[in-house]
């Protein structure tokens, strides 16, 4: 058993991981980021989509190294077929497009290539990184330090740190591990399956389809894949229907008003998860330990977006860890509840305002009047006068 | 209410997506995890609230009693 020390040890490698180990980083800290895959971003857990702003906003460089399509607008429907496009090419012509001095509003990425180039910035600014690594546990030490057990390659090893940043998704054990309240009910964890298929067409916008009869409780969508691929995928509360995810996607596929467009789609690919519509962890920090991204519950709760808010923490966690270790304070859960409070005031006020938003379209009985609710808040969310655009 | 009885969860792994939901919303201590992304399935739940078997967008878990301790 050996011992090595450094600034942060960052448990997963993922959007939010990669991006608080690569700011912290940058900014002087000694990082350990580490992951229990051999490939990262697989098996692909996400739809994608993600914005050009969100990628700015932490450095990261646009590249075909991840890009499946680019991404121009939005078309909302109702259960029934009527849409609402909102599309940035007409909207702002001089500024959105695909002629020069022209941009995308956003991307869809491949998440095995996005998770890995986001490793590389990491690495690159100075990140330690191990994959096939997995964490078993960690102990808050007298000296004001944590040790973490690792097991790497079947090795077990230990090393010390000031902060874990627990950054390892949904499924989190580190959070369990600081006895955090991290469990989610069934009522606020969407279940999901997307297919990635071919002989679908689309046109640069994400697709999302609301109401009861195709996805009860979520929405279904179809987004552009690139190489003229599509994703076709929904997410249900399985509180509000006695089917699954699966026997849902198959009657939106077969019954939607969409089912002459996916006539001759074929299967390309097969995936799932788990999508919080949910609020974000009450306490998202302890003695020594601090939860990002997923593990943090830090996803849009009305699009179930979470990317964004995975590279925003991530930034917000890295900077701040930078500025408590340089400063020499000690990594209380005191001195680290302030990373909350940035956070909260950042990005976290307005999710907790989302929630509320979503909680009172789905505690609406009429169903008739839910569906117009969240097709309503849909349409409105992706406008260019949007309150959470950059949520 | 009587304690729920002990199961013990299996898992299709023919149509298992390793999506990890019912990871997710395992109200179970840390450590309750197969080394697939899945829930535990060799050890005996005693909570047995079934979520996970809910949640599973492939309904690939279901589960028998735990076997009694001798």
């Amino acid at each position: 058993m050996s011992t090595s020390q450094y600034d942060i040890v960052v448990i997963g490698s993922g959007p939010a991981g990669a991006t608080t180990a690569r700011v912290a980083a940058e900014q002087g800290l000694r990082a350990l980021l580490v992951d229990k895959r051999q490939e990262l971003g697989a098996p692909v857990q996400c739809s994608g989509a993600v914005s050009r702003h969100a990628l700015e906003e932490v450095g990261i460089q646009p590249a075909d190294e991840f890009i499946h399509e680019a991404i121009y607008g939005f078309g909302i429907y109702d259960q029934d077929g009527s849409e609402t496009i909102i599309d940035y090419r007409q909207l702002k012509p001089d500024e959105y497009g695909q002629g020069a001095n022209k941009k995308p509003l956003g991307y869809v990425v491949d998440r095995r290539r996005f998770d890995r180039c986001l490793m590389t910035m990491a690495e690159r600014a100075g990140v330690e990184v191990w994959l096939k690594t997995e964490g078993l546990g960690y102990v808050v030490n007298s000296s004001g330090s944590c040790t973490v057990q690792l097991r790497h390659f079947n090795k077990e090893i230990s090393v010390e740190a000031k902060v874990l940043v627990g950054a390892d998704g949904l499924q989190s054990q580190v959070g369990k591990w600081a006895g955090l309240h991290t469990h989610i009910k069934l009522t606020e964890l969407a279940s999901c399956l997307q297919f990635v298929v071919d002989q679908v067409e689309t046109d640069g916008l994400l697709e999302i389809i609301t109401g009861h009869e195709w996805a009860p409780g979520g929405y279904a969508w179809v987004f552009p894949k690139g190489y003229g691929y599509a994703e076709i995928g929904l997410g249900v509360i399985r509180t509000m229907t006695k089917e699954n995810a699966q026997w849902h996607l198959d009657q939106f596929i077969q019954h939607s008003f969409f089912k002459t467009r996916f006539k001759n789609s074929r299967i390309l690919e097969i995936q799932g998860g788990g999508v919080p519509l949910a609020a974000p962890l009450r306490t998202q920090y302890s003695d020594n330990l601090i939860l990002v991204g997923d593990a943090a519950r830090h996803v849009n709760p009305i699009t179930g977006g979470g990317i964004h808010t995975a590279l925003s923490g991530g930034r917000i966690a890295g900077q701040f860890l930078a500025k408590l270790i340089r400063e020499g304070v000690a990594p209380t859960k005191e001195n680290l509840a302030g990373y909350q409070e940035q956070w909260l005031e950042e990005l976290g006020n307005k999710m907790w305002q989302l929630y509320k938003e979503k909680c009172q379209i789905f505690k609406t009985k009429n169903l008739k009047r839910r569906d117009a609710m969240l097709y309503q808040t849909m349409s409105s969310y992706f406008s260019p006068h949007s309150e959470y655009k950059k949520i | 209410m009587p304690k729920k009885e002990p199961v013990i969860f299996f898992i299709g792994w023919n149509a298992c997506i390793n999506c990890g939901a019912c990871v997710a919303v395992c109200p179970q201590k840390a450590g309750f995890i197969s080394p697939f992304d899945t829930i535990a399935v060799n050890t005996p739940c005693d909570i047995a609230c079934m979520v996970c078997e809910d949640i599973c967008p492939v309904s690939t878990i279901t589960h028998e009693p735990a076997p009694k301790p001798a």
